[in-house]
């Protein structure tokens, strides 16, 4: 039986209709909670429900930068080692997200206690900062925030930058 | 292809199994399969979201139906084109550099590398041979003509 006969045959596509008509209903009648959630404009930043995660807080360039300025947080570069070393805003903490997941539990001991813990990673779509922040919420850290404009953001904006500096 | 009976029947529940567990594993918590789609970094968050809504249900369905006979040709090549793209997926994935957990089976993932190209080959291996074999007993639905 070959792809061509499939394809002609009519009740494959009626098949195919029927799966993915019942797969739409049954998905929307599952999870009417979020599916409302999603609607009111939530979700936009990240796929995590605020009351699951109450330490985690979004930020804009503006805030980071006030609390860099003030010196009243600890920054938490989620990129990998090689970019933290090319060039990472000045003082932050290298925690690769990756070397996390591989098993390094010991790099979260490099985070000091701080009133605010601001997380970054590349900017743009980059989902490493936010990949952090639930996993250092699920180990306890409070006052997680995610500077969403990240890296390509703080450099966009001219902002001080410092590099080659050993973990 | 294939023409004994058994062994198609085994691809099937193989198979079909392996989708069903990729569903009902994704299906409890959609917004951690959300942000799996999300992370892959090829959609925008409203795309991943339907993506998490829809998917899990498609695999499922389609799992069970290739499982019990129900329209087998058309879950057999969706299926088929399911692994396809998630082999095309991951090698993307792999080229462009990022680390993510593949999102296959819910908590139970693990990272999108070679190893899971090669398990999503043999699954497509298989699929393809159910999508192309003539017989197909022990089916709740089939066309009379299409039997070997």
């Amino acid at each position: 039986m070959g792809l061509k006969k499939i394809l002609a045959d009519k009740e494959t596509w009626v098949g195919l209709g029927l799966i993915f008509g019942i797969s739409l209903v049954f998905g929307l009648v599952s999870h009417p909670g979020l599916i409302k959630r999603f609607l009111a404009g939530e979700f936009q930043h990240a796929f995590i429900l605020k009351e699951d995660f109450p330490q985690v807080v979004f930020i804009s360039l503006p805030e980071a930068e006030a609390a860099w300025a003030e010196q009243k947080a600890v920054f938490i570069d989620s990129r990998n080692l090689e970019e933290y070393q090319r060039g990472h805003i000045p003082g932050a903490i290298s925690v690769p997200l990756e070397d996390l997941k591989s098993g390094r539990e010991d790099l979260l001991l490099r985070i000091p206690d701080a009133p605010e813990i601001i997380i970054y990673c590349e900017g743009g779509d980059c989902q490493a900062s936010l990949n952090l922040a639930r996993w250092l919420e699920s180990r306890g850290f409070k006052n997680l925030r995610i500077f969403s404009g990240g890296w390509a953001e703080w450099t966009q904006n001219g902002l001080p930058v410092e590099a080659n500096v050993a973990e | 292809m294939l023409q004994n009976k058994n062994v198609l029947l085994i691809f099937r529940l193989i198979v079909g199994g392996v989708f069903i567990w990729a569903g009902v594993s994704k299906i409890a918590d959609p917004l951690s399969f959300a942000q799996d789609v999300r992370n892959y970094q090829l959609v925008g968050p409203a795309l991943s979201f339907l993506t998490a809504i829809f998917l899990p249900w498609v695999e499922l369905i389609a799992g069970l139906w290739l499982i019990v006979g129900i329209y087998p040709k058309s879950s057999a090549l969706l299926i088929s084109s399911l692994l396809l793209f998630f082999i095309v997926l991951v090698l993307i994935t792999m080229a462009r550099g990022l680390d993510v957990d593949c999102g296959c089976f819910g908590t139970f993932s693990r990272q999108a590398d070679w190893r899971l190209i090669a398990e999503d080959s043999l699954w497509l291996a298989l699929s393809l041979a159910l999508l192309f074999s003539p017989a197909n007993d022990f089916c709740l639905l089939r066309k009379k003509s299409s039997k070997a």
